[in-house]
């Protein structure tokens, strides 16, 4: 059977035989699972997999893609975009393609998840922990990934990547108001701690127990890094050098200057063991670990080539997917596995040395009225715990956290020294390894 | 779509019947042509297209349900999937057995026609549409950064059976233009991130009049920026527009009111709602509160025939004169909650499930004149659109931040507030109208639900509408 990496290498040639300059195949094989669960039992387990492939043509300036989802017309779907890349419009901001003599670190899936068989056995495993914990009621997702990739370009790229994942996310409620959330994310089997994330999610639930209407003000806030990673999620994107230019950035002109407080440092590394490893971006570039923040200074956006020469630099590794997904625009080079460094607190110390304060297990939906300046608000959900004088008092409901994003990260006066991998829905993605943070005097507000 | 694809999908079907203790099985088959273009300041940044066909099997047992799906059409391929699906269902051990409600088989077509098919629009007409609609903008003289133009579309040709009889074969051209921009002036920015979707073919594109719209829209901000004055915190009457009254029906009426949230299936994603089964009669809003979902709003973004699950689409009357009506049914929670379906069940593409989703959401008219609405307001504020939004994961507690606002004085218009904040409860809002316009007017959007996340293509939607006495800053 031909691999993907030789599919896509026979494609860039033939493309470049049609007369393409430029080109990029990217092939990809994946097959997911999904067991769902919720008022404590599976709800549904879904599957899909997909064969298909990106290619990207450019001649001259002119630059066209295609998803050609069919493999077996892929000869044909390459040459007719070819024909059309010749009379397409010029894009004057393409700079190119990744080119070179490239060596990649591809990575090694854990047969155990490829070849897991029952994996409703951990949700199992996590409802009941959640249980005995003192929930009454537990919902969320276990995924299985398995993705093979092939990708070839006429700049010398030529790689096989292999990955395979679990992502088991957990929420318990012990009562309608009261609910925890705790999620495990790891390429191994064996690291998936089913018992545990159940066992923690229940935990926190009880913890949120009797919550009483939160008030406005200036609060200190501590937050867990499923929390951290929703933030994450807003913040590497506006990092991408797309998004600067399309003025939806608070990091626009600030390369070299304060965005954090000198304790955040943070990068972009799809080389270390983690769900979203990868070998190479989608020009075919070998990824690399990209210090992004260094001790709250910004030092680079993320970059494809053409951004990059656009900027003047050399591209990061971080070419996006061709082919948008939901949350990207086309062309945007992305983070893969955004990580914050840790430090060296403990999260009972931030709780004990903070005076007036709020811990917060998890947020959603954080929107902007202002990219470009950062103003925002975030709704934390699941356990708020209210800290008052170095100790929890109680839990709170219904409040929100309307702020700045970059007051946000300069405010940050302590770092955990522990980092958990966490990845959850659309909100703490793409999967990100993170410690939890307090950031001081945050502004926190509620409905009238 | 060839006779021989629908020959696969009757024959797993078949297949079905073969398979012990399935009460449904379904077979969608979806072939689709899409292209997405998008010009950066002027200038073509990416073109792409793509055409995909696929299929999926799902199976309900009272054990549980199974969904399988892949990229391609093919008897082997659904057999695969069947027998995946229903080891899936069968392993679903469920305590509550699944159970679905009745719904008669259907044997229709439907599709939605194009006065100019978006397929005979060339990538370079579409290109020059956009590139003018940047020449437009740049021609306010207005300082405009980003001027980032995204055009979608795509051809949606499905086949839909099921093992109680139902063939549904449909067709569903859809367009959408996503614009941001970024408004500079006198060291502030505004931002304005906007969407225009619709159902049909490049002659809705046209009918939106961007080449006005967006110019206006950046003139708008400026204004904005250069004379809005901040809102003093404190209680005002508050009169939404329609863009503020849907993004409303949409977050804290039309979500609340879908079954599965209700029922808890969505509880650890997309959350739970404040609305439990036993409210249908309760009070949620005053009497000018109605809220419909009516998928069947002819070229609408969020438009669609049958479900899903080939149920007829219909009106739904969520909020009906403030009182909690009709909540959005799929067939399963429908048989749980013992009505039927209201054919509320979508979902994005093939490769997805279908799950409980709303169409267009919108205020229903009540019959004051735009003008009336301002007619005896004080002091108040008028928010026409806004920009930063949010709510609780139980659909309680939102917040809206104007993008254009101006402050009323005495019945009339007086000059532009600036970044206007609302944050009050559902009932709060619904409770605090008291007059609503005739003219209704619509806004598409992508609404996100799901595991993995499935974004809907949906309108929202109203008339003018007036709050007594809420808090603003």
């Amino acid at each position: 059977m031909t691999s993907l990496k030789e599919t896509a290498s026979d494609l860039v040639h033939l493309a470049r035989d049609e007369g393409a300059k430029d080109v990029v195949v990217e092939a990809f094989d994946r097959s997911i699972q999904l067991v769902r669960f919720s008022n404590s039992e599976v709800d549904s387990t879904l599957s899909w997999s997909e064969k298909h492939a990106h290619v990207f043509a450019a001649v001259g300036k002119r630059t066209l893609v295609t998803d050609i989802r069919d493999l077996g017309a892929a000869a044909e779907g390459v040459k007719a975009l070819v024909r059309a890349v010749k009379n397409a419009p010029e894009n004057k901001e393409y700079g190119g393609i990744a080119s070179g003599r490239f060596k990649y670190k591809p990575g090694r899936p854990d047969p155990a998840i490829v070849s897991l068989k029952d994996p409703a056995k951990h949700v199992r495993d996590a409802i009941g922990s959640a249980h005995r914990a003192g929930a009454d009621n537990v919902g969320g997702t276990l995924y299985v990934r398995h993705e093979v990739t092939g990708i070839a370009s006429s700049g010398g790229a030529l790689a096989s990547d292999e990955s395979a994942s679990m992502e088991l996310s957990v929420r318990a409620f012990s009562q309608p108001e009261a609910s925890g959330h705790s999620v495990s994310v790891t390429p191994r089997l064996v690291a998936l701690r089913a018992k545990e994330t159940g066992a923690r999610a229940g935990e926190l639930s009880v913890m949120a127990k009797n919550p009483v209407q939160g008030e406005q003000g200036k609060f200190d806030i501590i937050v867990e890094p499923l929390f951290l990673g929703s933030i994450m999620h807003f913040s590497t994107r506006m990092m991408s050098a797309v998004i600067v230019d399309i003025g939806m950035s608070m990091y626009a002109r600030r390369i070299g200057k304060k965005v954090a407080s000198a304790g955040v440092t943070i990068a972009d590394d799809p080389l270390m063991r983690s769900s979203s490893r990868r070998a190479f971006d989608h020009e075919g570039a070998p990824t690399r670990r990209n210090i992004v923040v260094k001790d709250g200074v910004l030092r680079t956006y993320l970059h494809n080539t053409s951004t990059a020469k656009k900027y003047r630099t050399k591209t990061t590794g971080n070419t996006g997917p061709f082919v948008p997904t939901l949350f990207t625009v086309p062309s945007q080079p992305v983070a893969f596995h955004p990580v914050v460094e840790p430090g060296d607190w403990d999260p009972e110390e931030m709780i004990s040395e903070t005076e007036h304060g709020l811990y917060f297990n998890n947020t959603w939906y954080t929107r902007f009225q202002n990219y470009a300046t950062g103003e925002f608000s975030t709704i934390p959900r699941d356990t708020i715990l209210r800290i008052e004088g170095g100790e929890v008092v109680g839990a709170v409901k219904n409040i929100r956290i309307s702020d700045n994003m970059m007051s946000f990260w300069k405010s940050v006066d302590a770092l955990s020294k522990d980092s958990q991998e966490v990845f959850w829905w659309d909100e703490a993605s793409p999967p990100a390894t993170l410690p939890t943070v307090r950031a001081r005097q945050m502004n926190v507000t509620r409905s009238a | 779509m060839e006779m021989s694809d629908e020959d696969v999908a009757l024959a797993v079907l078949r297949e079905a019947e073969s398979k012990e203790g399935i009460l449904l099985a379904e077979v969608r088959l979806e072939e689709r042509d899409k292209r997405h273009m998008a010009v950066k300041e002027g200038h073509i940044s990416s073109a792409i297209s793509s055409h995909d066909r696929g299929m999926n099997v799902r199976v309900v047992m009272r054990s549980g349900t199974g969904f399988a799906s892949c990229n391609s059409i093919s008897k082997v391929d659904g057999s695969a999937l069947l027998r995946k699906a229903h080891r899936q269902a069968k392993g679903g051990r469920r305590r509550t057995p699944v159970s679905l409600s009745p719904e008669p088989a259907v044997k229709t077509t439907w599709e939605v026609h194009q006065k100019r098919p978006l397929a005979d629009v060339s990538t370079e007409e579409k290109l020059r549409y956009i590139q003018g609609l940047d020449r437009a903008v740049m021609k306010t003289k207005v300082k405009v950064q980003g001027r980032f133009y995204e055009l979608k579309d795509y051809e949606i040709e499905s086949f839909f059976a099921n093992s109680e009889g139902s063939r549904i074969s449909s067709f569903l051209p859809r367009v959408v233009l996503e614009a941001m921009n970024l408004v500079s002036s006198k060291g502030e920015s505004a931002q304005s991130i906007r969407d225009w979707g619709a159902s049909g073919g490049w002659e809705k594109v046209t009918d939106w009049a961007l080449d006005d719209v967006l110019p206006q829209e950046m003139k708008m901000l400026k204004v904005q920026l250069d004379k809005g004055k901040s809102v003093r915190p404190g209680t005002y009457d508050l009169v939404c527009g329609p863009e503020v009254a849907g993004i409303a029906a949409h977050e804290s009426c039309g979500h609340p009111m879908e079954a599965d949230r209700i029922l808890g299936r969505e509880m650890s994603q997309a959350g739970k709602s404040f609305v439990s089964p036993d409210m249908i009669g309760d009070r949620v809003g005053s009497e000018y509160a109605t809220v419909i979902d009516d998928p069947t709003l002819p070229g609408s973004y969020g438009y669609y025939a049958y479900d899903e699950e080939g149920v007829k689409a219909r009106p739904r009357f969520l909020y009906k004169e403030g009182l909690i009506n009709e909540f959005l049914h799929n067939r399963e929670t429908a048989s749980k909650l013992g009505v039927q379906s209201n054919g509320s069940s979508r979902s994005e593409f093939y490769l997805r499930e279908p799950i409980v989703r709303m169409a267009n959401t919108f205020v229903a008219p009540g019959d004051f004149e735009d003008d009336e609405i301002f007619g005896d307001v004080k002091e108040g504020v008028l928010m026409h659109s806004f920009t930063e939004w949010n709510i609780d994961d139980k659909r309680y507690n939102q917040k809206y931040v104007s993008r254009e606002a101006y402050f009323i004085e005495d019945g009339e218009i007086a000059g532009p507030a600036k970044n206007c904040v609302l944050e009050i409860t559902t009932p709060g809002f619904w409770g605090a109208i008291d007059a609503v316009s005739k003219k209704l007017d619509f806004v598409s959007a992508e609404c996100g639900k799901g595991d993995p996340m499935q974004a809907m293509s949906v309108f929202t939607g109203g008339p003018m509408i007036r709050l007594r006495k809420v808090a603003l800053r």
